[in-house]
Parts: C-alpha cells; sequence; structure tokens
C-alpha cells in the first residue's frame, strides 16, 4: 500500500517523468513497433483495427484465431509512445476504455508484462500475440505490424 | 429501520474488515487460465456534510458508511463467446446494507465480425448503458468523481437503472476518423425499490412497484480516436403499482390516500459529449425524463401522483490533468423535478418546494497511484432532490448544506 505521506516527492517525480517522456516523445517520434507473433497472418493493420485491438473490442483476426494482447504499464514510456504516435489515443483515455469494458462485463483485460524484455518473449511465445517494443532487432523471433 | 451491521462496527473493525477484503482479492488478482480472467473493486469513502445526510449518518459529523466491494469473472472460450458475471456490495446507508447481489451475469456472442464491422447480442443480467457512465458507476476509478453527478446519476433510482435480465444486440463500426457503437435492450427493470417508490409514490405504499417490458438503446461515436465523444441514449421505461390488501384494508375508497393500480411511465433521453486532450477533458451531458403516471384512481393522492412532469438534468465538468497521476475538476450539476416548476413552487402540503430540484457546485482532486486512486471533493448544494428520504426524511431536510467526501478506492 502506498502511503500519501510521500506526495510532494512524488509530484516531483511525476512532472520529471512527464517531462521526460514529453521529451522522449517528440525527439524519438516512430521510435515504438507494434509487434505480433509470427503465427499472425497479416503484416499491416488499420489505424481503426490497431486500435479496436488494443481497445479490446477487436478480439480476432481475419483468419478467425483469437487475438492475445500484452501492454507495458500505463505510466510506462513506451505505453505512452504506442498510444499517442501509432494508434493517436491518450493513455489515460484507453485505461478509461479498458475498465469501462471489463467492470460492465462486455470485454476482457490486455494481458500486462512488467518490461518490454518481457513483452516481447510473450508476443514471441504466445499464438495469435500482438505487442509492441521501441525497436525490433533483426534476430527478435517476432514481426512487425505496420499501420497504415 | 435497522441500521446497517457495518455502520456500527468500530473503526478497528472496519480496517480488518477492508484488509481482508484486500488481501483475499489481491490472492486471486490473476489470468486464471486460457481465457478466464478475474478482475475486482473496492472504495471507501468518508463522508462529512453540515446538513442532511448522504449514505448513513453524516449530519454534522464523519460517515464511514460509503463502501464498495465487487468482483467479476469472465470466460472467453473462443473469440465468438463470453460468458461474464460480477457479484458487488454496496453501502450507502440505509438505502444499501451491503447485502451481496448479482450485478451482472451475462453470455455474449459475436455474430459478425468482419475487420471493421462487429455485431453481436447479449443475454442475460445485463448493464444498461445510460449515458457515459451507468455501466461502470460502481467502481471509483471509472467515475467522474467520487460520487456520481446526481443530475443525471441519480442514486435514488440508481439500483433500479443499474442493470436488468433481458436481450441486447449491439454493434460497431470502426474506420480511422470515428469509432461509432450502439446497443438496443428489451429489459425488465427491478421495479420493487423502496427508493423508487418514495419517488415515485412519494413514501412506502401498501402495495409494490412491478417492472414491465422497458426498451433502452444507445448510440455512441468517438470522433478521433476520442478526442471527441458524442452520444444519445434513449428509454422506455415501464412499471405498474400492484396494491396490496393493506389498501383496501387501511385506505378504503374513498379515503384520499386510497390507490388503485396504476402505471408509470418514464421516456428518458441523454445527450451526452465530451472533449479530451492531453491536459483537459470537458464532460457535459443533459437529460429530460418524461413521466406519465395514470390509472392510480381518483384520490386526493391520485390526483397528486398523476400530474405529469417531466424530470430536466445537466452538469458540465472540466477536468485538468497537470500530471498523469493528478487530476483537478470543477461541476455545475442541476437537477428539477418538474422542469415547468423548476422552483418548487407547486408542492403538497408536507412536501419541500427546494426538494424538488438540487444545484450542485462540486470541487474535486483526485491522486492515482499504481491500482490505487485518492480523492477529495467538496459540494455546495442548493435544494435537496438527489437526497433519498430513508436517510433523511422530506421533515427534516435542509434547503442549502454543504459535503464533503473523500476517498480511497483500489481495483485490480
Amino acid at each position: 500500500m502506498q502511503s500519501l505521506g510521500l506526495w510532494p516527492n512524488n509530484w516531483t517525480l511525476s512532472g520529471v517523468t512527464l517531462l521526460f517522456s514529453l521529451f522522449l516523445s517528440s525527439g524519438m517520434a516512430g521510435a515504438v513497433d507494434v509487434i505480433a507473433s509470427k503465427s499472425v497472418s497479416v503484416n499491416s493493420l488499420s489505424l481503426a483495427s490497431a486500435r479496436a485491438i488494443f481497445g479490446m473490442r477487436q478480439v480476432k483476426w481475419p483468419d478467425g484465431s483469437p487475438i492475445r494482447v500484452f501492454v507495458l504499464p500505463d505510466d510506462h514510456v513506451l505505453h505512452g509512445a504506442v498510444c499517442k504516435e501509432r494508434l493517436n489515443i491518450f493513455p489515460y483515455q484507453l485505461r478509461q476504455s479498458w475498465d469501462r469494458l471489463v467492470y460492465s462485463g462486455m470485454a476482457q483485460a490486455p494481458s500486462q508484462a512488467m518490461n518490454e524484455e518481457e513483452l516481447l518473449i510473450k508476443v514471441a511465445a504466445t499464438p495469435g500475440a500482438i505487442g509492441y517494443v521501441r525497436k525490433v532487432k533483426a534476430n527478435d523471433p517476432v514481426k512487425i505490424l505496420n499501420i497504415e | 429501520m435497522i441500521r446497517s451491521r457495518f455502520s456500527i462496527l468500530s473503526k478497528r473493525r472496519l480496517l480488518v474488515f477492508w484488509w481482508t477484503a484486500l488481501w483475499s482479492l489481491s490472492a486471486c488478482a490473476q489470468e486464471l487460465g486460457e481465457g478466464v480472467q478475474v478482475h475486482g473493486f473496492i472504495s471507501q469513502s468518508a463522508v462529512h456534510n453540515s446538513d442532511n445526510k448522504v449514505g448513513g449518518n453524516s449530519d454534522d459529523e464523519l460517515a464511514w458508511d460509503l463502501r464498495e466491494l465487487g468482483a467479476n469473472l469472465s470466460w472467453r472460450p473462443n473469440p465468438d463467446w463470453l460468458i461474464s458475471g460480477q457479484a458487488l456490495a454496496r453501502w450507502a446507508g440505509d438505502s444499501d446494507e451491503g447485502e451481496l447481489r448479482l450485478d451482472y451475469g451475462f453470455i455474449d456472442r459475436t455474430l459478425i465480425a468482419d475487420g471493421d464491422d462487429q455485431i453481436g447480442v447479449r443475454l442475460g443480467k445485463i448493464k444498461n448503458p445510460y449515458g457515459f457512465f451507468n455501466t461502470t458507476r460502481d467502481v471509483a476509478h471509472t467515475r467522474p468523481g467520487i460520487i456520481m453527478p446526481q443530475s443525471i446519476y441519480l442514486d435514488r433510482i440508481r439500483n433500479f437503472l443499474l442493470s436488468a435480465p433481458g436481450a441486447a444486440a449491439y454493434g460497431n463500426h470502426a474506420s480511422d476518423r470515428m469509432d461509432c457503437s450502439w446497443s438496443l435492450a428489451a429489459l425488465r427493470f427491478d421495479a420493487d425499490d423502496a427508493d423508487l417508490e418514495q419517488l415515485f409514490l412519494l413514501e412506502d405504499r401498501p402495495g409494490k412497484l412491478v417492472s414491465d417490458t422497458s426498451w433502452i438503446a444507445q448510440v455512441m461515436s468517438e470522433i478521433d480516436g476520442g478526442r471527441w465523444r458524442i452520444g444519445l441514449t434513449l428509454g422506455d421505461v415501464n412499471m405498474h403499482f400492484e396494491p396490496s390488501a393493506g389498501m383496501a384494508l387501511l385506505f378504503p375508497l374513498p379515503h384520499p390516500l386510497h390507490l388503485d393500480g396504476g402505471r408509470n411511465r418514464l421516456l428518458p433521453y441523454v445527450l451526452s459529449l465530451e472533449h479530451n486532450t492531453e491536459k483537459y477533458s470537458i464532460t457535459g451531458e443533459y437529460s429530460q425524463i418524461k413521466h406519465d403516471s395514470r390509472d392510480y384512481g381518483s384520490s386526493a393522492l391520485a390526483n397528486g401522483l398523476q400530474r405529469p412532469n417531466t424530470i430536466e438534468a445537466w452538469y458540465l465538468q472540466a477536468t485538468y490533468r497537470p500530471t498523469p497521476d493528478w487530476r483537478v475538476y470543477l461541476r455545475r450539476d442541476e437537477v428539477f423535478l418538474d422542469k415547468d416548476d423548476r422552483k418548487g413552487l407547486l408542492v403538497s402540503p408536507g412536501f419541500p418546494g427546494f426538494a424538488k430540484f438540487a444545484k450542485d457546485w462540486t470541487l474535486g482532486v483526485r491522486y492515482d497511484v499504481d491500482s490505487w486512486s485518492f480523492s477529495a471533493e467538496y459540494h455546495k448544494v442548493h435544494g435537496t432532490l438527489w437526497l433519498s428520504p430513508l436517510d433523511t426524511p422530506l421533515s427534516s431536510q435542509k434547503e442549502r448544506w454543504d459535503m464533503l467526501l473523500l476517498q480511497a478506492a483500489w481495483r485490480f
């Protein structure tokens, strides 16, 4: 349980994180790749489909196989970057729409990985998985999905 | 009235209660297996009122009677089927005393999922899409403040409006610019509710309200990834009153309090509009509910009840997020029981005029950290329409009152 007594420190920390993430997102535009398991049959997604998939409203690939969505924690720099740069949505809005669906029983929540390495491993190992990383390396066992 | 068992618990026992709840809930905060998920939420509020009571005994003292506890289970055996259910316990003074109930429980079948279009059906006990927030109004993290804007989301009719058994069809069309979703449900609301009877029949009468088939429809559009959200909700809610044997015994004709088996019909619409930027959100909703009441007979009470009225309600909230963790919000919220009598001049004896409206300024602050959320909210209210007479009887209501709320909430 977190203590409210620490708020001045957290305030400063949040401010610094925000400035840093703003700096990162403006300075590193395009530095986040949407990735998928190699079992996924598509190579690109429309912006509408990408939003529907990360928004947990679209749950199957065109071939009918289930989609498994992996995300990083809400306050992770990369999560902010994928929301703003790839999905054109604010992270708080994505959280709100997950919560609305999950607590009314209308959809399930995405699976959360604690860091980028764990996310990459899970996407590679899970059939139908989708996620995102900073930059895919040549020998990573995943494919990049273009968002058009 | 019997008070909630928990309202008399000492603070230490309250702490033990929450510690146990947290402990047992966090133990199951996991994905249980392929396609099975468990989620939950809890919240505890403290209320201080200058006058009147909200959620228990809060008149001029700190009350701890507002709390919520819920857990849900969902199973997606394959992409076309989803089975989900949620159990909920809520404490709010004498209107809600913590009984565990099924909040929703339904089967969802996707019929068409063709790229950007989706159509499906839901069968079971379904949350009612009403305005932006009704479906998750008991989950503190999803609310626009500690308590819902009472104009549109009147807690007095919460239990009635929240969820109901029925069938719904829904659909969604997505394009790069706009995402448009709709739903249409045929339901039977739970009309046998003391608060509802207070609102429509002015007090607990011998007999009960019984729901008839009702409809609720919603269209919601999100433009530019949710920078703009626009919604319209329409309803046709029907119920009838079944007098018990006590009616003929206590109030035989031509007694002025005699009621025949009458019918009530509500025709609500809600317009919802929201604009979101990274740091600011402006949220507003406007609603009118046409209320028609008939066949109650010709006693003095029946004639009073059968006067048609239109409830008018709106709120506008500005939210500022200086950092992703913090938000500050200011809200103006107004509701009138009869839009043609906003000042409450047309009232029967014993019914204060200020109980026909409520106008509220709210200033709030919220801090989120991990799965926790801590909020504080100050209300300056004129009028008592939101107050449940079960907590504050009409005779002891005060016209102008202030309220301070503090809340801690956790979810997984």
